[in-house]
């Protein structure tokens, strides 16, 4: 599918952000099932048949209630920060592939004696050749994606620094507070995780990632980096002030947190640009960790082109859908962590983690070792993380008083993970 | 040598009193139902049985009988243990008591059976209908059963239910059943009323109080049985269901409804008063009270009171024939005392007009000086007068013979002039113009500016006082309760208050000044005569009864000593076990 | 009022065990829990179309009992009304009914009003009643369209407990036949003491 025609590019747009849009709405629908299922009960089921058009009832709802807009707000700011939030959230969209992908080519070599309107002509035909392959980009063959993605995904803190600011209201500043302080932090774990991934494809182009990962079978990243992996997912959710770390917006003790002044619409896009974030997030873990569009040869059963390319798209849509849904069951799995806990996960473990696992990729690039060793590095990372922990747990530094000292060990009859 | 309550030694002197009274000066309570402090012996209920004993060679030998302690005179030296001894102070030493007497068990513990076993008698027969019944709350066979008696019943065969006499009188309701055979109702109309109508019928378990054919309880004091009953047997059809006793809050007030200025307990909820009751004072009603003032508080609560102040709307010239005029329009308060304050202003710059004001017996001493100083202050000139003085018959004196008349000693008046404070007035009205002019007087006079200070309960005495030929002044300022000529003209018009809705002091046909609190709030639109004399003064703040009351003590030599009179003590719920 | 330091007793938070700070064994585990409830059968009761089958101790919209002549049996002692913490019952008193006092009856409730708003729905009062004349029904759908449609009078209140006998629906204490000890003329009390 070439895509590099305005007008494709355009229609494409339309496409991705009605997809988007819409996805988001039922995202939320989704949401409140799950809540309700896990909680035993139903749920949505008044709008349509088993709530399947309640996203119109809430949207239709979004737009019709009254937009209030408090006096004591900063009113530019006020205006501007929904509008930031949802835009960085959709931009983020012009570089995740939707569907079958292909790489960008390699860098021409430069023959020696060669002519430039030789190597002009070489650089265009391979041009040429590069746009009739089948691409569901947006904006193909950017080299920059993932730091294109992380540019924008540190920009949407904008948006919550300019709500919570602008709003005036105690709730508001304390929730992008915690945003802001969230944000910052688990970028650095989210760039470590991701690291040793570039490393190991040598491009930070999200298709070229995808091939590496399918060309001589399904060698996914899952397979060498699962530290990884769990880093980038415990920050994706940090980042997208998800439960375990929703600290920006939680209900019990910040009202709304940073869209607590915010009614209507505006406070629809707000949201939107929440659930826009996780989709994002999960194509991002689809692309990078879990092979894209491939899922064990079966995207290749079908002979015919076209076919092909629907099933891939379907299999990689899949995949991102599988995260989002485990997102919102994790929601109701991890209680909310207390702040400072959260500041110490990311600080303590998840960092120290991150670059212990980018010196292991980075040893092991530089000696050739085989990847699977990484796969080794990655669980013994993780079990010697744990096993640090035990040893340095439970110590108070400076008791205030004389403290018992308990047996090692869960006293009787305290169990945390029943082993059945 | 001291007489011995529960191991406590109190010093009697010469005082004749019996082991109630002798216990009560050591602060221990002996229940009782028949004995009655105005009313002669008996000893019938049994409940205030006691051990008594004497010293004989450092030793307490104790009777072997327990005794009635209403009958029982006390001796010097006497030792009486009542059931209550194990609840007496602990700190006391016991007394040296017979060895023998304390092998049958601690002191006090033959006597304690014994008014147990009292109570259960006394509830053979008597119906469990507290639900139903008015007396619950504050009855003395309800107390004493909690604090005396069993908790539980071992009758087993049906009770007597004698049927109701709700004939006995046209106030009064009996409820047969419930009586306990106490007979202070048929003392009390043998020695105090003296009329003699409730008697005692049949004997034992069938015994009944009743009234003699055609002869029902009626007379003055007949309320008072009701109070006496230390059950719900009688009842009073005036207070009949009309409450539960537990809402009732309690408010010291003297009567207003005549000279005698009996002291009262009004029982309201709510602001509405639902009983009055009489407060024990020996030096003015005693025990009792009458049913004029018993059941003549209804006017407080009637619909025809006057509840809004008002302006009388002259016609304008142009419209002089228009039948609407003149009419009454209601307005602020604030705003019409400004007005009358002008009124009266230019009416004292001008010396020649003629300003009278009549203060009516039901006012109390305080807002009779106060309004006095005020309209004296705005109009010097202004007359002073005594309003008219509601008298009935002759002072009714208690108790009778069976003809109806009065016997000596007389142990209850009731008054012919009904109003609580002409010598209170009169005392006011001497004090600013030396003399006390009859308002009948004023009345036949053309005035320039009449003021009437009423509160009659009863518009028919204004009326009566009014000349048959009687035209309004131009400017009429009446202050009453119930609609009359003088209210009709008057062209401010100022709703009054009763006595139960003011503080104050009334001073009675004896000369005793007596200071009562306010009982209720007034009508909602409804203010004090002192605070209409307060606001016309332009003086500061709240007004205040106790402040008059300091101000006229050292303005009148003759009350000098209300300057001292504290403001009544806060209001609390009496108990009503000591009845 | 602080505790007293010697009752005070401090412990360290118990130690985890290598399985337990590897945490995702844990995480594991909760995902089990949920994915479990996920697919288990739900307890959502539809309201407007499923009923409710609720206890039949319920405490619902007030009842006044009749008696066995059909009369209300409110003795009208106030009982209720006392008890009562939200104040929401107000009774006028009279006098019975001549005919009614050949059966005893002395005093009834010429009026007899609750405020179904202001009540909170403790069950005091039925409590209270000496002659289990109030009582809390099981009907919970109490809805009206102003707040003086939900001051009941003794008649609405009669009307309930007509249609309660009709529906079967008596609260539990009317099954339990216990009668209050001011009913006692009736039934004669055996003496519980020896």
């Amino acid at each position: 599918m070439p895509v590099f025609d305005p007008t494709t590019t355009a229609i494409l747009i339309v496409v991705l952000l009605a997809g988007a849009l819409g996805l988001a709405g039922y995202l939320v629908l989704s949401e409140r099932k799950i809540a309700a299922w896990i909680q035993d009960r139903k749920g949505p089921n008044r709008v349509g048949p088993g709530g399947l058009f309640q996203p119109i009832a809430d949207g239709v709802k979004m737009f019709l209630k009254e937009e209030v807009i408090p006096a004591h707000v900063d009113k530019v700011f006020y205006l501007l920060a929904p509008i930031v939030s949802v835009s960085t959230a959709l931009l983020a969209l012009a570089v995740i592939p939707i569907g079958p992908t292909t790489p960008p080519p390699p860098p021409l070599p430069i023959p020696s004696g060669a002519t430039p309107a030789q190597l002009v002509d070489q650089l265009q035909r391979q041009q040429a050749e590069y746009q009739q392959q089948t691409s569901f980009v947006l904006a193909p063959g950017l080299d920059v994606g993932i730091l294109y993605v992380f540019a924008l995904g540190s920009l949407a803190v904008y948006g919550v620094i300019l709500a919570g600011w602008s709003s005036n209201s105690k709730y508001s500043l304390l929730g992008c507070l915690r945003a802001s302080a969230q944000i910052v932090s688990y970028e650095i774990p989210l760039g470590l995780a991701v690291l040793g991934v570039i490393l190991m494809t040598g491009s930070l182009n999200l298709e070229t990632i995808i091939a590496r990962q399918t060309e001589h079978g399904p060698y996914w990243f899952i397979l060498f980096q699962p530290l990884a992996l769990l880093l980038f997912m415990i920050s994706l959710y940090a980042e997208d002030n998800r439960l375990p770390f929703d600290l920006a917006e939680a209900e019990q003790e910040l009202v709304g947190g940073y869209h607590t002044e915010y009614s209507s619409m505006k406070l629809g896009l707000m949201l939107l640009a929440e659930y826009v974030h996780l989709v994002i997030s999960s194509f991002l873990v689809t692309v990078v960790f879990l092979g894209g569009w491939s899922l064990f040869g079966l995207e290749a059963l079908l002979g015919d082109t076209a076919l092909t390319a629907g099933l891939k798209v379907c299999i990689l849509c899949g995949k991102m859908l599988f995260l989002v849904l485990f997102a919102q069951v994790i929601r109701w799995t991890i209680p909310r962590f207390r702040f400072d806990q959260l500041m110490n996960l990311a600080w303590k473990v998840l960092i120290p983690l991150g670059l212990l696992n980018l010196a292991c990729v980075m040893v092991v690039l530089q000696w050739g070792l085989p990847w699977v060793t990484l796969t080794g590095t990655s669980l013994l990372l993780l079990v010697g993380a744990g096993y640090l922990s035990t040893r340095w747990q439970g110590s108070v530094s400076v008791p205030r008083r004389k403290v018992v000292p308990l047996p090692p060990g869960l006293p009787p009859g305290v169990t945390f993970a029943p082993q059945h | 040598m001291p007489v011995y309550v529960n191991d406590k030694p109190v010093e009697l002197g010469s005082q004749r009193w019996n082991c109630i009274q002798a216990a009560q000066q050591a602060g221990v309570f002996i229940p009782h139902y028949c004995w009655h402090e105005a009313l002669s012996v008996v000893a019938s209920c049994r409940m205030c049985l006691v051990e008594i004993g004497e010293w004989k060679d450092g030793k307490v030998v104790m009777q072997p009988k327990v005794v009635p302690g209403c009958q029982t005179p006390v001796k010097d030296g006497m030792v009486i243990v009542t059931g209550e001894y194990d609840r007496r102070d602990p700190t006391l030493p016991p007394l040296p008591y017979d060895p023998a007497y304390l092998q049958a068990g601690p002191p006090g513990s033959r006597a304690k059976k014994a008014q147990a076993d009292t109570l259960e008698a006394l509830l053979l027969n008597h119906p469990l209908d507290c639900p139903v019944c008015d007396k619950a709350g504050e009855c003395l066979l309800q107390d004493y059963s909690f604090r005396y008696g069993r908790s539980t019943s071992r009758m087993i065969d049906p009770k007597n239910t004698p049927p109701n006499k709700p004939h006995i009188s046209s106030k009064i309701t009996l409820f047969t059943d419930r009586c306990i055979m106490c007979t202070r109702c048929v003392r009390f109309t043998r020695e105090i009323s003296g009329t003699g109508e409730l008697c005692v019928v049949r004997r034992g378990h069938h015994e009944e109080i009743d009234v003699f054919p055609g002869r029902p309880l009626e007379n003055k004091l007949a309320g008072n049985v009701v109070d006496l009953c230390p059950v719900g047997a009688l009842g009073s059809k005036d207070f009949l269901y009309k409450q539960r006793v537990w809402y009732l809050h309690t408010r010291d007030s003297i009567c207003s409804r005549c000279s005698s200025g009996c002291n009262i307990y009004v029982d309201s909820n709510k602001d509405i008063v639902y009983r009055l009751r009489p407060r024990y004072n020996p030096q003015v009603n005693g025990h009792f009270m009458c049913d004029d003032g018993r059941y003549g508080y209804h006017f407080t609560h009637a619909a025809e009171r006057i509840r809004r102040a008002g302006l009388l709307q002259q016609p304008s010239t142009s419209a002089s024939n228009d039948p609407d005029y003149p009419m009454r329009r209601w307005l602020a308060w604030p705003h019409l005392v400004s007005r009358l304050r002008q009124s009266l202003q230019s009416l004292g710059q001008q010396p020649q007009r003629r300003v009278a004001v009549i203060l009516s017996p039901f006012l109390t001493v305080e807002e009779a000086f106060l309004l006095a100083k005020a309209l004296r202050s705005l109009a010097p000139q202004a007359q002073l007068a005594l309003g008219p003085v509601p008298v009935v018959g002759d002072d009714d004196r208690y108790p009778k013979d069976v003809h109806g008349r009065p016997v000596e000693p007389t142990r209850f008046i009731i008054r012919a002039e009904k109003c609580p404070n002409r010598r209170g007035v009169e005392t006011v009205l001497r004090y600013w113009t030396g003399q006390v002019t009859p308002a009948e007087e004023l009345l036949r006079q053309s005035w320039d500016a009449l003021w009437f200070a009423g509160g009659y309960p009863e518009a028919a005495v204004v009326e009566a006082a009014l000349p048959s030929h009687w035209s309004a002044p131009p400017l009429l300022v009446v202050q009453d309760l119930f609609p009359s000529p003088l209210t009709e003209a008057a062209t401010f018009l100022f709703p009054a208050t009763s006595s139960f809705e003011k503080e104050g002091t009334f001073i009675n046909a004896m000369g005793i000044a007596q200071t009562f609190p306010r009982a209720v709030r007034p009508l909602i639109d409804a203010r004090s005569e002192l605070q209409l004399a307060h606001e016309l003064l332009e003086r500061p703040g709240l007004v205040q009864a106790a402040a008059v009351r300091r101000e006229l003590g050292r303005a009148i030599p003759e009350l000098a000593h209300l300057a001292t009179i504290d403001p009544p003590a806060a209001p609390e719920r009496i108990e009503l076990a000591t009845v | 009022m602080p505790i007293p330091e010697s009752q005070v007793r401090w412990v360290e938070a118990p130690r985890l065990g290598l399985w337990e700070q590897l945490y995702l064994p844990a995480v594991v585990e909760g995902l089990k829990t949920t994915v479990r409830h996920l697919f288990s059968p739900k307890v959502t009761e539809e309201y407007p179309e499923q009923e409710p089958k609720l206890p039949p101790n319920y405490r619902g919209v007030h009842r006044l009992n009749r008696d066995e002549k059909g009369r209300v049996k409110c003795v009208a002692c106030y009982m209720c009304a006392t008890a009562c913490p939200a104040h929401c019952i107000d009774i006028v008193a009279a006098p019975a009914p001549p005919e009614w006092q050949a059966d005893g009856r002395e005093k009834y409730p010429e009026t007899f009003v609750i405020d179904e708003l202001r009540c909170i729905y403790c069950g005091m009062c039925e409590e209270a009643c000496p002659v289990d004349a109030i009582e809390l029904t099981t009907l919970y759908d109490l809805t009206g369209y102003t707040r003086e449609e939900l001051i009941f009078d003794k008649e609405k209140l009669l009307s309930v407990y007509d249609y309660t006998v009709q529906a079967g629906t008596d609260p539990i204490r009317t099954q339990a036949g216990r009668l209050g000890p001011a009913s006692e003329p009736a039934t004669f009390r055996r003496p519980t003491h020896s």
